[in-house]
This record gives C-alpha cells, sequence and structure tokens, in this order.
C-alpha cells in the first residue's frame, strides 16, 4: 500500500483563495452575485401570480409548483371543475386557505386595472372576490409601479435577472472554451512547435471540405426542415452531423498518418498556430463588438439563445490572448519539459498539466467577460434587435420607459439592477486579478 | 522600422481578405429575397401568386443588378447530381425546389426537362383568350376563376419539392382540365405527368453523396469586390465599381448610394466622438496623474470610487436619466429632448455662429452621455498605466537626482503613461463609423450609429455590411499607425527583430 504523503507546500489555489478573501470588495461582491443567483434561481417562487398553496372547494393545490396546466377538481355534489392554471383569475377565487408568493405577478401577464404607467406610490386598483372595485390591499401592491401594459415591474426585474445571469454564463462558457483552446495551443505550440509530415497535413487539409460536405452539404434539407420543427429536433440533427463531421477529420487523421510515412511526402510540415490565432483575433477585434453582434443579431432569429451564442462566439478574443501569453511562459518550465521527456502526448500536456495552471489570467477575462457580456444584452433588449419581444429583460424595461418620461420607476430599477450586476463583476475581476497575480496589484 | 512596416502591411492584406469574407457572408446570409424587396418596392398590388411578364423582367433586371445571377464565390462544393448553373434561376423558391427535388431524385436532367414542361403548361395560360365564345353553357366568371386557379396551381407547383403535394396538385388540376373549355391544357398536364415520372424511374440518388468542386471567375464576391468592369481599372462597369473603389452599393432604404449616405451621416459621429475623447482627456488625465501620485489618500480613495461607480452604470441608462431629469416638462425642461438643430431649420442667412448657438442646447445632453462614456474608461485606464510606472528604476533615480516633483511627474511620467491611451485615439476613425448605436437612437442624432440601427430594423443589409467593412478595415489602419506611433514615442520597443 502506498500511503499518501503529506507534504506542507505551497498551494497556489489556497494562496489565491485566501488573497481574494482579503479583498473585501472581491468577497461582498461574491455574496451579492451568490444572493442574485439565488433570485434568479428562484425566480418562479419569488415572483408567480399562481399561489404557492391554496386550498379551493376542500382540494389542496399547489399551483405553481404544477408541471401541468390544468387542473381537473371533482366537486362534492359529484360535478368536474376545470382550472387552467395560466389564465385562472386566482386573486377573484374564493379560496379558503392561501399562500402566495412574495411577489404575486407574472413577468408578463397584464393587470389591467393598473395599466397605463401605474406609479409605486400611486393609487392602484383590486378587484375583489365579489366583484367589487377596491383600493389595492398591500398585500397586492405593485411594490415598483407597472409599465404601460400594466405588467408588474418587480416581477419583471426579478424574472430577468436570470435572462442577465445565464447570458453571462452561457455566452462566456462558449467564449471560454474556445479561449482557452485557441490560446492554449497558440501559446504552447507558437509558430514552430506543432509540425507534421508533409502528407498527414494535407490529407487532414482536403478531408475538412468532405467533413462539411457530408456533415452539412447533403443533409442540409434535413437540418433546415429541422429548424422549421423545433429547437430540439434541429439539436439532434446538428448533433448528428457533427458525429459525421468529427468520424471523417478522424478518418483523414488516420490515413494521414499512414500517407505521411509514404516517401517524399513525411517532410515536416509546420503549423503556424500562434499566427493564425493571431490573425483571428485581429479580424475579431478590428470590427466594433456592438456593432458586429447587432449584425449577426440580425439575421439570426432572434431569441435568447442565439444572442449567447452570438455574444459567446465574438468575445473570445480577451481570454485567448490572456492564455496565450501565460502559456509562453508556461511551455518553457521544467514541468512542461518533465512530460515531454516522459512522452505524454501533446495534448495530455496541455489540457492536464499546463491547462490548470494557466488558468487563472483567463478568469480575470472571464469575469471582466461577463460583465461585457450583460452590459451588450441590455444594450441589444434596449434597442429591441435580436430579442423577443415577449421577453422581458432588465434593457427591454428601461425601453419600454422611454415612452413615458413621467415613468421613472421603469428606468431606475432595471438602470440599478443592471449597474449593480456590473460592479459586482468588474469588483470580482479585479479581485481575482489581484489575488492570481500579485504584480499587477494597484 | 521600414522592414517592420513593410511586414506588417504583407499580414495587413490577408486580414483584410477575412474581413471582407466576413461582410460578405453576413450579407448572402440575410435573409428576404432582397430581388423580391426591390421588385415590390418598385410597384406593389398585382394578384397574389400571379406575376406580370413585367414583374419577371423586373426581377430579371434586379438580380442582374444586384448580381444575383452570378455564383457565389469563386469555387464552390457541389454534389455531383446538381447542375452548377442552378444559381441562375432567379426566383429564390424555385430555386430551392428545384434543389431539393434534385436532392431527391438525383437526376439533374430530368427535372429540368419536368421544370421545362410544367414552364410550358404555366405559359400556355397567356396565350389563352377567355372569351363567350370558349364554352357554351359556362358563365363567363366560371371560366376565368378556373383558368386563374389553373394558373395559381401551376405556378405553384414550381415552388414544390415534397412528392405527396406535387401529386395532390397535379390531381387537382386534373379536376380542373375536366371542363370542356380547359381541354387544350389535358395534353400538356400528361406531359408533365410523363416528364414526373421520367425523374422517378430515372433516380440516381446515389449522385447526391458525389462532391463535386466548381471554379468560377466571375461571381457575387468578385464583383462585390472588385465590380463588374474590368477589375483593376473599373472601366467597363455597369452597376457598380467594386468596392476597392468605394462603391459599396445602393442602401435597400434610402436608395441612395451608401458611400453617400455614410458622407452626409458621418458628421454628427465624428463631431461627438472628437468633443467626448478631447473632454474626457481633459479631465481623466490629471485626475488619473493626481490619484497615481498620491495613491491610498483620500483623493485617490474617494475619485476610485466615483469613477468605478460610474463606469458600472451603462451609458444608455445614464443617458435616459439625463433626458428623464433635464428633457422632461414634469421635472426640469432645460434642454431639449432629441434631434441636433431646430426642427424649423435655420434662415438662409444664419451665419455660422448663430447657428451653433441655435444647436447648442441641443448638444449638451449628447455631448455630456458620449463624455461620460470615455471618461470612466480613461481615467481608469490612465490610473493603472501611471501606477504601473511610479514604481520603475528610472523613477527612482529622475528623483534621486534631484528633480523637481512636477518635472518627475509631467516629463519622466506622463509621456510613458500615455502610450495606452494613444491606442484610444488612433482608434477614432473607425470608432465614428460605427457611431455609439445606443446614445444616437437615445437622443435621435442623425448620426452614423442611428443610421446603423435603421438600416438593421428595416434590413437594409448591404449598409449594414459597408459600416461593418469600413469600420474593420479603418481600425486595421488604425493598428497599424499606432504600432508605428508606439515605435516612435517609446524607444524602448523595437520591431526590428
Amino acid at each position: 500500500m502506498k500511503e499518501k504523503v503529506q507534504i506542507n507546500q505551497f498551494n497556489f489555489r489556497q494562496y489565491a483563495w485566501s488573497q481574494f478573501k482579503k479583498n473585501k470588495q472581491a468577497y461582498f461582491s461574491l455574496w451579492v452575485l451568490g444572493f442574485l443567483a439565488l433570485v434568479a434561481l428562484l425566480a418562479p417562487i419569488i415572483a408567480n401570480d399562481q399561489p404557492l398553496y391554496c386550498n379551493y372547494k376542500g382540494h389542496t393545490l399547489f399551483p405553481a409548483f404544477s408541471f401541468e396546466n390544468t387542473y381537473e377538481l371533482k366537486m362534492e355534489d359529484g360535478s368536474e371543475e376545470k382550472i387552467q392554471l395560466d389564465i385562472a383569475k386566482w386573486k377573484q377565487m374564493k379560496l379558503e386557505s392561501v399562500i402566495w408568493a412574495p411577489v404575486p405577478y407574472a413577468p408578463n401577464k397584464s393587470d389591467f386595472l393598473n395599466a397605463d404607467f401605474v406609479a409605486p406610490s400611486g393609487k392602484q386598483y383590486f378587484q375583489d372576490a365579489s366583484g367589487q372595485m377596491v383600493d389595492m390591499p398591500s398585500r397586492f401592491r405593485h411594490r415598483l409601479g407597472t409599465n404601460k401594459k400594466g405588467e408588474d415591474v418587480l416581477s419583471g426585474l426579478i424574472h430577468a435577472a436570470r435572462i442577465s445571469l445565464t447570458i453571462g454564463l452561457i455566452a462566456m462558457g462558449v467564449a471560454a472554451i474556445i479561449g482557452l483552446i485557441l490560446g492554449a495551443m497558440a501559446g504552447y505550440f507558437g509558430d514552430h512547435k506543432l509540425s507534421t509530415s508533409f502528407g498527414r497535413f494535407w490529407v487532414f487539409v482536403l478531408g475538412l471540405p468532405f467533413a462539411y460536405y457530408y456533415g452539412f452539404m447533403v443533409r442540409s434539407d434535413a437540418l433546415s426542415d429541422a429548424i422549421g420543427t423545433s429547437g430540439g429536433a434541429f439539436l439532434v440533427q446538428l448533433m448528428i452531423s457533427l458525429v459525421l463531421v468529427a468520424v471523417i477529420l478522424l478518418a483523414a487523421s488516420y490515413l494521414g498518418k499512414l500517407i505521411g510515412k509514404l516517401p517524399l511526402l513525411n517532410w515536416k510540415k509546420n503549423i503556424p498556430v500562434d499566427a493564425l490565432v493571431l490573425r483571428m483575433i485581429e479580424v475579431l477585434n478590428s470590427i466594433p463588438r456592438l456593432i458586429l453582434i447587432i449584425s449577426i443579431a440580425a439575421i439570426a432569429k432572434p431569441s435568447i439563445l442565439n444572442l449567447m451564442l452570438i455574444i459567446g462566439f465574438t468575445s473570445w478574443t480577451g481570454i485567448a490572448r490572456f492564455t496565450r501569453a501565460e502559456f509562453l511562459k508556461i511551455r518553457n518550465l521544467e514541468y512542461i519539459q518533465a512530460g515531454q521527456s516522459l512522452g505524454f502526448t501533446e495534448g495530455r500536456i496541455i489540457f492536464k498539466h499546463a491547462l490548470p495552471n494557466g488558468v487563472a489570467p483567463a478568469l480575470v477575462a472571464i469575469a471582466f467577460g461577463i460583465a461585457s457580456a450583460i452590459l451588450i444584452e441590455s444594450s441589444l433588449s434596449f434597442l429591441g434587435i435580436g430579442v423577443p419581444p415577449d421577453v422581458v429583460t432588465w434593457g427591454s424595461l428601461i425601453n419600454s420607459g422611454r415612452e413615458n418620461y413621467s415613468a421613472w420607476w421603469l428606468v431606475i430599477f432595471p438602470g440599478l439592477a443592471i449597474s449593480i450586476t456590473l460592479a459586482v463583476y468588474t469588483l470580482m475581476g479585479e479581485g481575482l486579478r489581484d489575488a492570481t497575480d500579485p504584480k499587477l496589484k494597484t | 522600422m521600414l522592414k517592420y512596416i513593410v511586414r506588417r502591411i504583407l499580414v495587413f492584406v490577408p486580414t483584410l481578405i477575412a474581413i471582407t469574407l466576413l461582410g460578405f457572408v453576413i450579407m448572402i446570409s440575410a435573409p428576404g429575397d432582397p430581388v423580391e424587396r426591390m421588385v415590390s418596392a418598385a410597384q406593389s398590388g398585382g394578384e397574389i401568386g400571379t406575376q406580370t411578364a413585367n414583374q419577371i423582367e423586373q426581377k430579371k433586371f434586379w438580380s442582374r443588378k444586384l448580381g444575383l445571377d452570378l455564383p457565389i464565390f469563386y469555387f464552390s462544393l457541389n454534389t455531383l447530381a446538381h447542375s452548377d448553373t442552378l444559381y441562375r434561376i432567379y426566383d429564390r423558391n424555385e430555386r430551392s425546389a428545384l434543389s431539393r427535388l434534385t436532392n431527391q431524385y438525383g437526376n439533374w436532367s430530368a427535372i429540368s426537362a419536368y421544370f421545362s414542361a410544367i414552364d410550358a403548361l404555366n405559359q400556355a395560360h397567356s396565350s389563352l383568350k377567355v372569351d363567350s365564345s370558349m364554352a357554351a353553357g359556362y358563365s363567363l366568371d366560371e371560366v376565368k376563376e378556373d383558368v386563374n386557379k389553373s394558373y395559381f396551381e401551376s405556378s405553384a407547383l414550381k415552388a414544390t419539392y415534397s412528392e405527396t403535394v406535387i401529386n395532390a396538385k397535379l390531381d387537382a388540376l386534373d379536376e380542373i382540365y375536366q371542363a370542356p373549355y380547359m381541354s387544350s391544357f389535358r395534353d400538356k398536364l400528361s406531359v408533365v405527368r410523363e416528364k414526373l415520372q421520367a425523374v422517378k424511374e430515372t433516380a440516381t440518388p446515389w449522385k447526391v453523396y458525389v462532391p463535386v468542386v466548381n471554379f468560377y471567375p466571375q461571381n457575387q464576391y468578385h464583383r462585390w469586390i472588385f465590380g463588374d468592369g474590368n477589375w483593376l481599372t473599373g472601366k467597363g462597369s455597369e452597376f457598380t465599381e467594386g468596392v476597392i473603389r468605394g462603391d459599396f452599393g445602393t442602401s435597400y432604404r434610402t436608395k441612395m448610394p451608401i458611400t453617400e449616405v455614410i458622407g452626409i451621416k458621418i458628421f454628427w459621429s465624428f463631431f461627438f466622438t472628437v468633443v467626448s475623447v478631447l473632454m474626457g482627456y481633459l479631465v481623466s488625465i490629471p485626475l488619473g496623474i493626481q490619484a497615481a501620485v498620491h495613491k491610498d489618500s483620500r483623493f485617490d480613495r474617494i475619485s476610485s470610487i466615483i469613477v468605478f461607480i460610474l463606469y458600472s452604470i451603462p451609458g444608455f441608462f445614464a443617458a435616459t436619466v439625463l433626458l428623464m431629469t433635464f428633457a422632461n416638462p414634469d421635472v426640469l425642461h432645460w434642454f431639449p429632448a432629441s434631434g441636433v438643430e431646430p426642427v424649423q431649420g435655420f434662415g438662409v442667412d444664419a451665419g455660422f455662429f448663430e447657428r451653433w448657438s441655435a444647436r447648442l442646447p441641443y448638444l449638451i445632453l449628447p455631448g455630456i452621455s458620449y463624455t461620460y462614456s470615455s471618461f470612466a474608461f480613461l481615467s481608469r485606464t490612465m490610473r493603472v498605466s501611471m501606477l504601473e510606472i511610479v514604481n520603475q528604476d528610472y523613477i527612482r533615480t529622475a528623483r534621486a537626482k534631484g528633480l523637481a516633483e512636477n518635472a518627475v511627474i509631467y516629463k519622466h511620467m506622463l509621456r510613458n503613461a500615455l502610450l495606452p491611451i494613444i491606442t484610444v485615439f488612433a482608434n477614432i476613425f473607425p470608432v465614428a463609423i460605427g457611431g455609439s448605436v445606443v446614445l444616437e437612437v437615445i437622443f435621435t442624432i442623425p448620426g452614423m450609429g442611428n443610421e446603423v440601427y435603421q438600416a438593421i430594423v428595416n434590413q437594409d443589409y448591404p449598409m449594414v455590411v459597408a459600416v461593418l467593412t469600413i469600420t474593420g478595415i479603418l481600425t486595421l489602419v488604425g493598428y497599424l499607425v499606432s504600432d508605428v506611433l508606439y515605435a516612435v514615442a517609446d524607444p524602448r520597443i523595437s520591431y526590428g527583430k
């Protein structure tokens, strides 16, 4: 039995974490972010127009937690009553006992009695169970007012937090994957270190159009039909295409390995990975981000997911640059050379040994990147480009306030929400930077 | 140095090509049919589903004018089953139906024979004269309706690719042709059926799985870049001279040449960009210096907090709040809410001073918003780059040799701290072309940002792509210039090796 030897050595991760904790602003930001994430996660419970629990004519119901949209209730007299959860007027029903969500409104359902910009402190009306118009009971007040259509602003704010946070996560997730891989390869291989045989290189390059041809061209009808049916069907078809592409590329790679052993074709061929990646970064950086993103968003179908992907595919350059710089340093360190002399594959060295050590600067870029992704999303939804009109976001709330400048509550609250989120991510980015690279401490 | 610049320009070319390719890809993948759009803009009306001869002529003209009758790129990857002349079909629906049929049956010649049979059937309608002598015992309206229906169905057949739908349409036509006055169409329809049968019998679906590469010296990309005349001199061009000679085509929305539109619109964007950068520099450089020199003083802490707060507040939120407060009749109505000058315009004899004093109230709020966005960014950059220099050896040396503090700061530190900020200035042109989309939309400034927004809302893609390409090119030039300036300003940077 090998005993695990405990060596009291310097652990970078623990050191960085303790440094991060010492930075009060950054640590506080982490808590604020945690709170925002909690709000986003629990949004349907915090703000919902359906009761969390109610007792209706002897039936115990949990409408907010129900996966089905209709209840079929058997009454005592043998009759049956159907309740459609999303259109039932719960507030006017005679409920024996009820627990409402803290904010008893859904984000995009109109309260017609309080439409047309009702202020948080203004006069609000309510229709009680007997159909009488009365003053709003304080339990049901629109605490942050309503917009033109009578939608509750607070509920919109809470549900929009989900969109903002997922935009940050998914867009930057995509960007991080692309940026880390490309940056690591560019920094590790440079222009001269990745070489293969002449034959293998060209077989692989020739394999690319074949992969595209069988993956996408032959299947173009199936793919475009799937887009028309549903997002899920499209994803399935896309996966099939991608698998085909991967299989063909693998086959080309192995075929190339064999062909590359032939005489004349076994000359060494350098692949200038670094130069290629730097050119890609230059092209993307030379076009103003917002203009590039709105141009692509304008031709894509308006949807939040598309927007996230577009932002992700155009925002990886910063991450790639930081990772590349870090890998330029790392590639000459002893442990990499040790790995190479032990005969590890390049993939294993890059992703298993070097990447965990070189990820710190990328984390900083990711934190700042999330802030800018959220800013871009809110600018786009403010302009109404790329976001479906029925989705409530912080940007679209501010935009709805532009119709009527007296409705300050439509501008101030979402604006503050955006500002706080941006500030939190920026502070965390700075905290991470200071914690992981003491030289940069300002 | 010269060697560096030459090498830099050589790298510049492939990047430039990549940018034009990116723009081109966005343009051709835009939804909607530009030919349809131009034709329907030129003349609206006409019965649904029918195309007059005039409309078809128009379509042909526009597809030639926009260059859509050309293949897309220098080479294309295609299937053996497809013809490489498919792009010549100007109608988008017809093209897609043909392509799908080819994917199903894989025999282009039989399919095109089937299509020409449908065409023959379709054209028979125009030679048909509908009058009361055609059929005794039927009302004229009835006859007309049947002819229209038959025309509609046979046109729709050209855009149909699913076998069941095709059969249903053929059966519907059969039923219409039962009437005695439609008898002349019967044999034409039977030809169509025969050809369809031939398509099915001679089907070679395996051909779809064999790739073929075709090359085209004349194509849409080539035409977009070099124009439709001589590619080098531009002589003999009929519709476009090409991007290389500054011809980005016509805006769908305004029907004006795009370069002309940019020439008009760039003024205000440029004006606000320059003003904001200058104002930003004026405030942020001294602020950054003071904060860095007296690091951790109260001034530093308070200014850092304020700058940080400003940095976190998005520009469009700040601008909306400004409008809400200072251009709102209910609160303070100090400034007008939109535009850059009085709506009624100026008198003919209004002088320069008069014009600008009338414009001034319109410019204050946008000016503040523009400056605001650049100010927060510049101060932070300035403070960080000053802080990096404060602890350098040469600063200690300067102090040690007894220089006055001000001389150390303004002579030795400032010059080096300014370097990162040069980049901002090198990018001022591309930034002005792109305009600040959000701010210009909020304040209704007739600048480039607003133009881009309008172009996107109205699906005016040539405009969008032109802005994208021009900003890309100008930014690259900006990078080049700032690299050279860096080398000039900082002797430590050498590009020799």
